[in-house]
């Protein structure tokens, strides 16, 4: 175990460097610099000297080959030293510090709401499967995932925070608080859960029939085997077959899936960040990407890669924890 | 015990989807769909599907597959086109077989093009009326025919990016399942470097980049990038299996490693892998969808069912831009899905020991 | 039955000593790289080493260099041997104050209020009726507004100012000691400044500050902060390309004491007038550090003062949440010095800039009351906003503003070489049906660069172009470009080579101007031209225009407030010239025009620029766009100018809301 964790933590910091290379690569070749976004003026008496332009390139070390960049970019890196904002001249690890929370709200938020419903949601469908009732659910599920994000965003926002403004079940309009910095802890704990209400449901639905119908195929599946007939035949009940007996034997793909989550929760929902102005990863991300931002477009590779690779490796190593037939070999 | 032969396992899967009345009907959905793209043009366009002008037979209809299809007569003769009209005028003794609705996807049909018809009303006076079946946009243009030559991409977004990332995930995360070691540790770091590497950077590079960027190279982007997961679900089913009595017995008898992973190993593992895949074809068109909402649709003019929902968003009070392709796409999603439910009961061995 | 785990070979490693001394390696000489890379670029620069002729390095060193020291005579001998003359000293709300008082009387309020904006006649009623600035007293001197802003802030340092949002939120919190009226007429402003005198021969600017100007922290505001600013503006290091256009032009800024500033200039032009309106940072706070760090943002103490600039404005910034909202706070300083009042205070207590970046959500916040305004696409003005659920709380208005766009075809491409085919693209385009179907009815056509009813514009009446197919393909038949293959679509043979007529026209990706590239593109295919339409970035069209490597794109120019501002567009070689325009009498016409000090005759040149691009067409001049904004109800006094309601003096100060009975 001891080797097999060094060796892939090893090739875990290779990856990682294969992967910044590579995004680095193409940010910068990219069209587009982070000076052509702040002397895009439509005022014409802004001037443009290529002097000046020359100058600004310098400054920002655009005029030196982007290998060199890259190694630069790595060198501080390693020294700790993510860099500094282009566009928003601040740190980076500031930036994402300020981010990471919210969107850890809605996103681990949704999450977990996602999966608790969605559990017993296919545990059931799996139990009923066929019925007129787990076809009906089935139903519901399918509208609500062909429901893109932004339709159903409008009319929620639409609903609760224009039409059902003022009564009790009214809900913000956008942004994460209205609170001035001085109100008290609860006050402002109660004001951000109103506003995170929307974007989580927003982000909730959207999984819920994906996620439930996964837990019922690997649940059908389960079901058929011959362990199942054997547990039958001594006699538990129906609802120990299935918790106990079954479900425990679909867990593989789920820790699988659940590992490939993990990235998504830091990245956040751009479009739903956009339309709630949540001040989260995912816009900053599309932001620094249109600002050809470079550090933080970095910072945030970085970031996102890494913790992409330990959910690989939990994945990997519950594996082993859940089916000891798998050996990390 | 019966002396039938074996039909073999997709043979059998097919026989036992083509019982299921839901999995039938949604196929059917599905074929419907298929034929309405490929008859796009004749069911709804501005340029008639036949038509004889100056002694020939031309079909200008097939411009709306491809420009270069469109006869260079007309456009020498100064159509400018419109046909109804200047056939007419330009060839007394010409005919020609109209589409079943005459209007365009792509720009609003004009004042007396067709004669006797008022121009298309845009704004938000364009609720669907005897013309225009369901309505138009805000900019006059004809909702019916934007969803009917939208299905092109509709049905084929989906497969193209899945169908890429299906084989290209299966093939990975098989390989490396099954046979460890090196070639596992080599498909895990390709698929963690693929995995990591932000999907939007890349199609915002190929956008920047490429001078002609449609919405295949969209997709084609999204299917070598999203194969990643299934890999993962590939490999995990087969570190599961690979264990498992048959493929001991397989082995026992000779076989070799493709055959063992193809003919025995596969149909076991495809369970929870059809899930992302079914989902995902259905998917692609929200992925399209959204890729408008963020600005990265495909060149215009569009017709895509995912640019009508964005224009949607803006002009809430037309609830038919929402109605419509909303519906179409819950309808394509749930087909998808039904045939995906389908070949998962269909494909599973274990229904065989349950029917006995 | 337990299988008996099978054996497999691990992967066997290179001597792990090894990976981890190339491993450590490669992390010295990568941090070694990353610490020179620094220490370079704080230092003044040196010629650059590598690409370029010794010759153009050694023009960019010399560029590079702050202006040259400049030793300017005594105050005493100036007085002696310049003739001064006065120049206007102003208070833009004064000035507003009296065009209001001659204006006819207009409706009562509460009926303009009550007013659905549906017609020309009613917007103008609206206007005039909710415009008026308040009584005595009549105003609520403790209300706070909502404001709307779609971005955030890049920067809270005024020279760092380039995106709307900025302009919006550091001109309330800026200090300046100019500024132009809703006529673009530029004068000194009555608040900061005291006298204003021009010499006779146009090379000298004297200004005198007022006595009562203080900083949010403290400091008296003096003629030292300017020329500090001018200084710091010039060098350089620095890196504010943007503002440095017009100071560059000057000669040098002198503080003779505390009051007393002399901008010397290098040539009497009628432009230096807008050279000296520069931003003014706080002497006392920036000179001590900026040489550590000349981009202003780095340093511990720079990154603590844009969390908390020191402001020299009405108002200053209390809070910043980043990404979600900005609140200004009007300051006491401002109006009431040493115990006196000074000025008259603004009106608002609070200003709250939240930013929403979704254009449907702002309308909801809107139509909800969380925000007080807001522009106003042209979708949502014709379909959105007609409601009684919006007329529940807002209004809405419009008027004419000075922002053009068009379509801009490249000169140097061998498409659009031939002044022939840019007309030929000028008559092939349905400007009708683009006016009235797209745009709504809302914009007004464009003919040429400078707007109808500015005193710069022609006096020969140019007339929009109207789509006439005929006129168009017998132009680019003429121009040589024929279907020489018979496969429906124009080419010519260029270089031995049957080159077809196809071009790509790059756009924002925004749906309006998609739609008016979507609509070109059918028009040409009529024509037997085929287009592609490529909605791209902002930041890629900026870098492909640049760099001069496109065809054809879709683009819009604000107007700056002197004509001559568009000299940077059209003269050869300019820096806007992205279409490679170049005509030797256009360049003659700008340098004389701002020479000229007369106005009758400066407006004859540019008029004859106009006329003459006009008949060129290197851009399809399409629109004036307007201005469209949804007030709420119970905001009065938004006065609209040729840069919008708030870009102008008095701008926003002028907004008021009533005192509530």
């Amino acid at each position: 175990m001891g080797t097999y964790l060094a060796r892939r933590l090893l090739l875990g910091l290779l990856t990682l460097v294969a992967i910044t290379f590579i995004v680095y690569g193409l940010a910068r070749n990219m069209p587009g610099t982070p000076l052509t976004v702040q002397l895009g003026e439509s005022d014409p008496s802004r001037k443009l000297n290529p002097e000046d332009q020359e100058r600004m390139q310098r400054i920002y070390g655009l005029d030196r080959p982007w290998p060199e960049g890259y190694v630069r970019w790595l060198g501080n890196v390693l020294r700790g030293d993510l860099g500094r904002s282009l566009s928003r001249k601040q740190p980076v690890t500031t930036l994402i510090r300020e981010r990471i929370g919210p969107t850890l709200l809605v996103s681990g938020t949704a999450f977990l709401l996602a999966w608790t419903l969605a559990i017993p949601l296919g545990l059931f469908a799996s139990a009923r499967s066929g019925r007129p009732e787990e076809r009906a659910l089935s139903l519901l599920l399918y509208v609500l995932y062909s429901f893109p994000t932004f339709v159903a965003a409008l009319f929620l926002q639409i609903i609760f925070a224009v039409r059902l403004q003022g009564t009790a079940w009214g809900l913000p309009l956008f942004g994460m608080t209205d609170l001035p910095p001085d109100a008290g802890t609860a006050a402002r704990a109660l004001d951000v859960a109103r506003h995170a209400v929307l974007p989580i449901v927003c982000q909730t639905y959207v999984s819920l029939a994906y996620d439930s119908r996964f837990i019922k195929a690997n649940m059908e599946e389960a079901v058929r085997q011959d362990y199942i007939r054997t547990a039958r035949a001594k006699g538990a009940g129906p609802a120990r077959v299935l918790v106990h007996h079954a479900f425990r034997n679909t867990l593989i793909p789920l820790v699988t899936l659940l590992g490939l989550s993990l990235p998504g929760l830091i990245g956040g929902s751009v479009i739903i960040e956009q339309i709630f102005t949540w001040p989260g990863m995912g816009r900053l991300f599309f932001e620094s990407i249109r600002e050809r931002d470079y550090p933080t477009i970095m910072g945030l590779t970085l970031l996102f890669s890494l913790l992409t690779l330990a959910g690989q490796l939990l994945a990997d190593l519950l594996y082993c924890v859940v089916d000891p037939r798998v050996s990390v070999e | 015990m019966s002396e039938t032969p074996s039909r073999g396992f997709w043979a059998e899967a097919w026989a036992r989807l083509v019982r299921k009345p839901l999995a039938v009907g949604a196929l059917c959905f599905v074929g419907l769909l298929a034929a309405v793209a490929v008859l796009a043009p004749a069911i709804a366009g501005t340029k008639p599907v036949l038509c004889r002008y100056k002694g020939r037979i031309y079909a200008p209809c097939l411009g709306y597959f491809h420009r270069s299809l469109e006869p260079a007569i007309f456009a020498r003769d100064r159509f400018r086109g419109t046909y109804p009209q200047n056939l007419r005028d330009k060839d007394p003794e010409s005919w020609a077989i109209w589409p079943l609705v005459f209007q365009d996807p792509y720009r609003a049909v004009r004042e007396n093009e067709w004669p006797g018809r008022p121009a298309n009303p845009a704004k938000g006076d364009g609720h669907p009326n005897r013309l225009n079946l369901f309505g138009t946009d805000q900019y006059g243009v004809d909702v019916f025919a934007k969803m009917v030559h939208g299905t092109t991409i509709a049905l084929l977004v989906g497969v193209v990016s899945m169908g890429l990332a299906a084989t290209i995930g299966i093939l990975v995360g098989a390989a490396g399942g099954y046979f460890g070691g090196w070639v596992d540790m080599l498909s895990s770091r390709v698929t963690e470097v693929v995995m990591c590497v932000p999907p939007l950077v890349l199609i915002l590079a190929f956008i920047a980049i490429l001078e002609k960027p449609t919405i295949w190279h969209t997709m084609a982007i999204l299917g070598a990038t999203g194969w990643t997961g299934i890999a993962r679900l590939t490999r995990g089913e087969f570190l599961r299996l690979r264990q498992s009595e048959f493929v001991m017995a397989a082995r026992a008898a000779g076989a070799g490693p493709l055959r063992i992973i193809l003919r025995h190993v596969l149909p076991n593992a495809l369970a929870p892998v059809l899930v992302p895949v079914t989902f995902g074809i259905a998917s692609a068109i929200l992925a399209e969808t959204s890729l408008s909402f963020l600005g990265f649709g495909p060149p215009p003019p569009s017709a895509s069912w995912g640019s009508l929902l964005n224009d949607a968003r803006s002009n809430l009070s037309m609830w038919w831009l929402v109605v419509f392709p909303g519906t179409a796409i819950f309808l394509t999603v749930l087909a998808y899905n039904l045939v995906g439910e389908g070949l998962q009961e269909a494909t599973d061995p274990r229904l065989r020991e349950a029917r006995k | 039955m337990r299988t008996s785990r099978p054996v497999h070979r691990p992967w066997s490693l290179p001597s792990r000593p090894l990976v981890a001394c190339a491993v450590a390696c490669l992390a010295i000489v990568a941090s070694a790289c990353g610490r020179r890379a620094e220490e370079a670029a704080t230092k003044p620069l040196p010629a650059a080493a590598g690409s370029g002729s010794q010759a153009a390095t050694k023009a960019a060193a010399a560029k590079d260099q702050p202006p040259e020291p400049f030793d300017p005579p005594a105050l005493a001998d100036l007085e002696k041997s310049v003739t001064w003359i006065d120049r206007p000293v102003r208070d833009g709300m004064a000035i507003l104050r009296a065009e209001q008082a001659k204006q006819p009387a207009a409706v009562p309020v509460a009926e303009a209020l009550a007013l659905e904006n549906t017609s020309a006649d009613r917007n103008r009623t609206i206007l005039a009726a909710l415009g008026r600035l308040p009584a005595e007293g009549a105003a609520d001197m403790d209300a706070r507004i909502d404001r709307h802003v779609t971005g955030d802030l890049g920067s809270t340092n005024p020279i760092m100012i380039s995106t709307t949002a900025e302009f919006d939120i550091l001109g309330l919190t800026g200090f300046g000691l100019f500024s132009f009226g809703r006529d673009l007429e530029p004068f000194a402003s009555a608040e900061t400044v005291a006298t204003w005198q021009t010499s006779v021969d146009g090379l000298l600017d004297k200004v005198v500050l007022r006595d009562d100007l203080v900083w949010s922290d403290g400091a008296p505001i003096t003629a030292h902060d300017v020329a500090f600013s001018y200084q710091l503006i010039m060098d350089p290091r620095v890196p504010v390309p943007a503002v440095r256009s017009g100071t560059d032009q000057m000669r040098w800024v002198h503080a003779y004491d505390d009051r007393t500033l002399v901008f010397f200039h290098k040539e009497p032009l009628a432009t230096n007038v807008w050279n000296i309106n520069f931003p003014v940072l706080p002497k006392h706070v920036y000179e001590s550090t900026w040489e550590a760090d000349p981009t202003l943002k780095d340093s511990a103490a720079h990154v603590k003062l844009e969390e908390a600039p020191v402001s020299g404005g009405p108002y200053e910034i209390v809070e910043r949440k980043r990404g979600q909202q900005i609140v200004l706070r009007r300051r006491e300083s401002w109006s009431r010095v040493g115990g006196k009042k000074v000025r008259e205070e603004p009106f608002f207590r609070e200003v709250r800039f939240r930013i929403i970046e979704d254009p449907n959500t702002s309308l909801l916040a809107l139509k909800a009351g969380e925000i007080a305004e807001m522009v106003l696409t042209p979708e949502q003005w014709t379909t959105q906003t007609s409601g009684p659920d919006y007329y529940r709380a807002n209004t809405r208005v419009t008027a004419p503003e000075w922002v053009s766009f068009h379509f801009a075809w490249n000169i140097d491409s061998p498409f659009f070489a031939d002044r022939r085919v840019r007309r030929a693209m000028s008559y092939a385009f349905d400007h009708d049906r683009m006016l009235e179907k797209l745009c709504f009815g809302l914009y007004q056509p464009a003919a040429g660069n400078f707007p109808d009813d500015s005193w710069m514009a022609s006096k020969k009446k140019l007339q929009p172009y109207k789509q006439d197919l005929d006129k168009a393909e017998a132009l680019l038949d003429e121009a040589g470009w024929t279907d020489h293959d018979n496969d429906g679509v124009r080419d010519k043979e260029i270089d031995g080579r049957l080159v077809p007529f196809e071009f790509s026209v790059l756009v924002n990706q925004q749906p309006l101007r998609i739609a008016i590239c979507t609509l070109l593109k059918e028009n040409l295919e009529q024509v037997g031209v085929r287009v592609n339409v490529r909605p791209t970035e902002a930041t890629v069209i900026q870098d492909l225009t640049q760099k001069r490597k496109f065809q054809a794109y879709f683009g819009g120019w604000g107007s700056g407030t002197d004509p001559d501002s568009t000299e940077n567009i059209w003269a050869t070689g300019a820096g806007r010239n992205f279409v490679n325009y170049s005509n030797p009498e256009v360049d003659r016409l700008y340098v004389e025009g701002r020479r000229e000090l007369d106005r009758g005759k400066r407006a004859e040149k540019y008029g004859r620029i106009q006329e003459i691009l006009y008949d060129d067409q290197p851009y399809t001049w399409l629109y004036w766009r307007n201005s469209f904004y949804g007030f709420s109800k119970s905001l009065r006094g938004y006065v609209f100018s040729p840069r919008g309601p708030y870009h102008y003096s008095p701008g926003f100060s002028s907004l008021w809301m009533p005192r509530q009975e």
